[in-house]
């Protein structure tokens, strides 16, 4: 039953028993935030959350640079369904939001194309003798995590509030394009006011801020990025929403795809180095995180444990309004002991000791 | 040989995206690559829908359709439910399966993004991990992602990542049985045939470039 | 209890007291049959009240509102203000009324006038109505207008940016309203004149994907509204308005006639909402349901050209004015002539069965 207002819609989501499949992007770029998620689902909430180390890429990268056949990307999905129905799962739990766009589009056309559904039972059968059925429920981690976010936030002793003044922090969300542009029914709150995020930071006291870019797309581009030369398109679209959310002055940007975590993070330090202008006032740069590791920093993770030390634009500036403690010595400290200091950006702040 | 248009026409993306477009523009209002490019989804939308065969080939061989970035945003908006990103996928996809993608600068990039995206696949399970991105090629990455390709397993272990690693976890390493799987489908499912032509176009470009 | 002991009844109920149940009554009064109004509300004239001056001559819609109601009044039709049907059961050839449990009176016939919603656009969430103060509804501007509410910019604003919004909730399939509601692209027209008369200064803006002025002399209207009033016509529907700074709002839009993305910062937007139905026909054997309408919903369907105001599978039922789908105030009051003609030859045959 399509609802009349959108901005209200609450999607289902189970409570446990998932199967957990990872993204290519956050992997590379934010090790410790799947790690960190699995460790808050299992040891701290006491959740079921399995992982089979033989689940894959779902190629959502290759298929939107336009290299993979349709029925190629749906066998591949079905690949990594037929695992999870082999575990005896039905609730299907997806790290990266091009990736949930994916297995949202492929659950649609099977279900509007039975036939479909047919061919690519016969073609994985074919290709791999697996079989496969469909989950039950499809769900992003930022649905869980926002799902879950009353939990979450009982057990932190943090609040997205400048402990020294008491002022709500300024929070501008970025929600995935993928997340809920392409099924408004598969997103908390539709495609326009998604609230997956700001209904996150705001049980943790933050202040959502709107700003007219709120929707525009980070830029990705898929090509756009993967090639050098056609940088300038991802660039610049992230340019558009900085110069949009600089008035409104925010203190962290909210993400829940990896690509945007990581773009909103580097197109920052690359607009400092070639224009010397930064979006915060200090010149260091807006602080990006994406929900797991906001979740993190809420119940108390170390942030260099979490990997924030990985981020370009510090998040210093943000863990001391928020009071948070940790070891500025450790930031850039190894397993195996002290090693080398990251290099130094031209313009834009960052901290090293 | 079937028609470039009744190609189109059978192909499911184009049935989803394009069915009958009232032109209003609302598309392109929000399009990024609109924003950035020379670039009008409403107006390739309109070209399609007019039917016209060597108007179709001349957008399969042009720059236009390789300027969407594949947001979607169009998807959400389009009063009539249609979607002018999933027809760039059809026409993407037509373009190279015909080998008119050569005829483009931005359709021979394909290539490369096939040599490097799609045989990450088949080689890793990925389509993108850190060793594939290069700082000398990434600048954008900064200072801070030098470092942590220097540091490797020592900082991806700390988090929480197994960084090519045997087992599971994070960028582990797959074991051999899983790439072979996917092999095994790009086979059965035309994956295979499809790189083929790209590779077939490549072909043909140094057989036209070669003095 | 039986047909025959059912009481000789050329009774009509009407329910809705607006333009078309005040002038279908009318016209079965004037045709010699007994008429009631039933009006859910405390007063009659429907959306009628909410107007200003109505296109294409400007005509105070209070005038003509007290003129309705004057000859209502003066033929005496019997009124049930504050009643809401919302159930018709069919007792042997003739209706019994109900609101709720609460028996609200028999009829022989029964004929639907109860009209349209307007859309509500805050279900065009792109838009941002109800959120942002700055965009209003064309009912809002209505209000602005007999000055019963504020202009949402500051009186500062002696040259404010204003925008209208065509196809709000019509033409819309995202929407589940899929019908063009056909008297907002005159209705922004005549807004739009007369937002500059109020503000000569004023940069106006209507963005349209076709401009249907269909009716006599709306055509008239739009050149005027260019030449003699400067108003700016943008082919291109508005995909959305977010807050810009202060009260202010970025929209964006495409001029599809130049084939480029376009934005714009205004002071004010006003959103051209459509006429969607106003209840969900629920049709049983024996009876007949006004429930909410749900998405997708449609207006009450009638049987054909020649039977326009009988609605579909149901004997003594009858549709007047918008409720079957958008119309003009010129063509409620020929509508209700037509129906009044139907009703009358429908009770004549119930005559000559024996009904009667």
């Amino acid at each position: 039953m399509t609802p009349l207002l959108w901005k209200d819609y609450q999607k289902e989501v189970p409570d446990n028993h998932y199967f957990f499949v990872r993204s290519c992007i956050r992997q590379t770029f934010f090790p410790g935030a799947e790690a960190a998620l699995l460790d808050i689902l299992r040891n701290s909430l006491g959740l079921d959350v399995f992982e089979d180390r033989r689940h894959t890429t779902c190629t959502g990268i290759a298929y939107h640079c336009d290299l993979v056949p349709l029925e190629t990307i749906m066998t591949v999905i079905a690949r990594q369904l037929s695992l999870m129905t082999e575990a005896g799962y039905r609730h299907l739990l997806v790290s990266c939001v091009t990736s949930f766009g994916i297995y949202l589009e492929m659950l649609d056309m099977w279900q509007h194309h039975p036939e479909m559904l047919e061919q690519t039972r016969e073609a994985l059968w074919k290709s791999t003798r697996r079989s496969f059925e469909l989950p039950v429920a499809l769900v992003h981690t930022s649905d869980l995590v926002y799902h879950l976010r009353k939990p979450i936030a009982d057990r932190s002793p943090h609040r997205l509030v400048d402990k020294s003044t008491q002022r709500a922090l300024r929070v501008v969300d970025h929600v995935g394009c993928h997340y809920a542009k392409i099924f408004p029914a598969g997103g908390f709150g539709g495609a326009e006011f998604p609230s997956v995020l700001s209904g996150l930071a705001e049980t943790f006291g933050g202040e959502m801020v709107d700003y007219p870019e709120r929707r525009h797309c980070c830029g990705f581009g898929f090509r756009h990025y993967l090639l050098q030369e056609n940088r300038g398109y991802s660039l610049s679209n992230s340019r558009i929403k900085f110069e949009s959310m600089e008035a409104f002055a925010p203190d962290l940007i909210l993400t829940n795809c990896p690509g945007c975590n990581m773009f909103l993070d580097r197109w920052q330090y690359t607009l400092a180095e070639m224009s010397g202008k930064t979006y915060d006032r200090e010149g260091k740069g807006i602080p990006v995180l994406s929900h797991e590791e906001l979740a993190a920093l809420m119940l108390g993770r170390d942030p260099w444990t979490l990997g924030l030390q990985m981020h370009q634009v510090q998040l210093e500036p943000l863990l001391d309004k928020i009071g948070i403690a940790y070891q500025a010595r450790q930031k850039y400290s190894m397993l195996a002991g002290a090693a080398s200091l990251p290099g130094e950006p031209s313009v834009l702040k960052v901290s090293f000791q | 040989m079937a028609s470039l248009l009744s190609q189109l026409k059978d192909d499911i993306r184009f049935s989803e995206g394009l069915s009958a477009c009232m032109n209003c523009g609302i598309c392109t209002a929000v399009c990024p690559a609109a924003a950035y490019f020379d670039y009008d989804p409403r107006r390739i939308c309109q070209l399609v829908q007019t039917g016209d065969e060597q108007d179709l080939e001349n957008l399969l061989k042009g720059e236009e359709i390789w300027m969407c970035g594949q947001c979607l945003s169009c998807k959400a908006r389009c009063p009539r439910g249609n979607v002018p990103g999933y027809l760039i996928q059809a026409l993407r996809k037509l373009s190279q399966q015909s080998g008119h993608f050569i005829h483009s600068r931005e359709g021979r990039k394909q290539i490369r993004l096939k040599r490097r995206i799609g045989h990450s696949i088949l080689e890793t399970g990925y389509c993108v991990h850190p060793q594939m991105v290069e700082p000398e090629t990434h600048p954008e990455q900064g200072p801070v992602w030098v470092w942590a390709l220097e540091q490797g397993a020592d900082l991806y272990r700390r988090c929480g990542s197994n960084y090519y690693g045997e087992g599971e976890g994070g960028l582990r390493k797959m074991a051999p049985g899983v790439l072979d799987e996917l092999e095994a489908i790009f086979e059965e499912t035309g994956g295979l045939r499809f790189w083929e032509a790209i590779e077939r176009g490549a072909e043909e470009l140094k057989l036209n470039t070669e003095p | 209890m039986n047909a025959s002991e059912y009481l000789p009844n050329d009774e009509v109920a009407i329910i809705g007291g607006g333009p078309a149940g005040m002038q279908t009554a009318l016209a079965l009064s004037e045709r010699g049959f007994s008429v009631r109004i039933y009006e859910q509300k405390e007063q009659l004239g429907g959306h009628l009240k909410g107007w200003h001056h109505l296109f294409p001559h400007g005509v105070a819609a209070s005038d003509l509102l007290g003129q309705l109601k004057e000859q209502v009044l003066a033929r005496a039709v019997p009124l049930h203000l504050g009643q809401s049907v919302d159930r018709l059961q069919k007792v042997g050839a003739g209706w019994a009324l109900w609101q709720g449990e609460r028996p609200l009176g028999r009829a022989g016939v029964v004929v639907l006038a109860n009209g349209f919603a307007l859309f509500d656009a805050r279900r065009k969430e792109e838009y941002g109505y109800g959120l942002y103060p700055s965009v209003l509804t064309a009912a809002d501007l209505e209000a602005v207008f007999r000055k019963e509410q504020p202009w949402p910019f500051g009186s500062d604003r002696m040259a404010p940016q204003v925008g209208f919004v065509h196809c709000v909730g019509s033409r819309d399939l995202k929407c589940g309203s899929p019908h063009c509601s056909k008297l907002c692209c005159v209705t922004a027209v005549k807004q739009a004149m007369a937002v500059k008369s109020l503000f000569p200064e004023a940069q106006v803006y209507c963005f349209y994907m076709d401009l249907r002025m269909h009716g006599l002399e709306y055509e008239e209207l739009y050149r005027k509204a260019q030449v003699d009033y400067g108003v700016r016509f943008i082919r291109g529907r508005l995909s959305e308005a977010a807050p810009g700074q202060g009260k202010r709002l970025h929209v964006k839009a495409e001029d599809t006639l130049q084939g480029r993305p376009l934005h714009l910062q205004l002071d004010m937007l006003v959103l051209m909402s459509g006429m969607v139905p106003a209840f969900l026909l629920e049709q049983q054997e024996r009876a007949v349901f006004l429930k909410e309408p749900v998405f997708g919903s449609g207006f009450v369907p009638v049987q054909g050209l020649l039977a326009a105001g009988s609605v579909v599978q149901q004997e003594g039922l009858f549709a007047s004015g918008a409720c079957k789908g958008p119309a003009t105030l010129p063509e409620v009051f020929a509508d209700a002539s037509a129906v009044a003609r139907e009703v009358e030859q429908y009770l004549k045959s119930l005559k000559a069965v024996g009904h009667a």
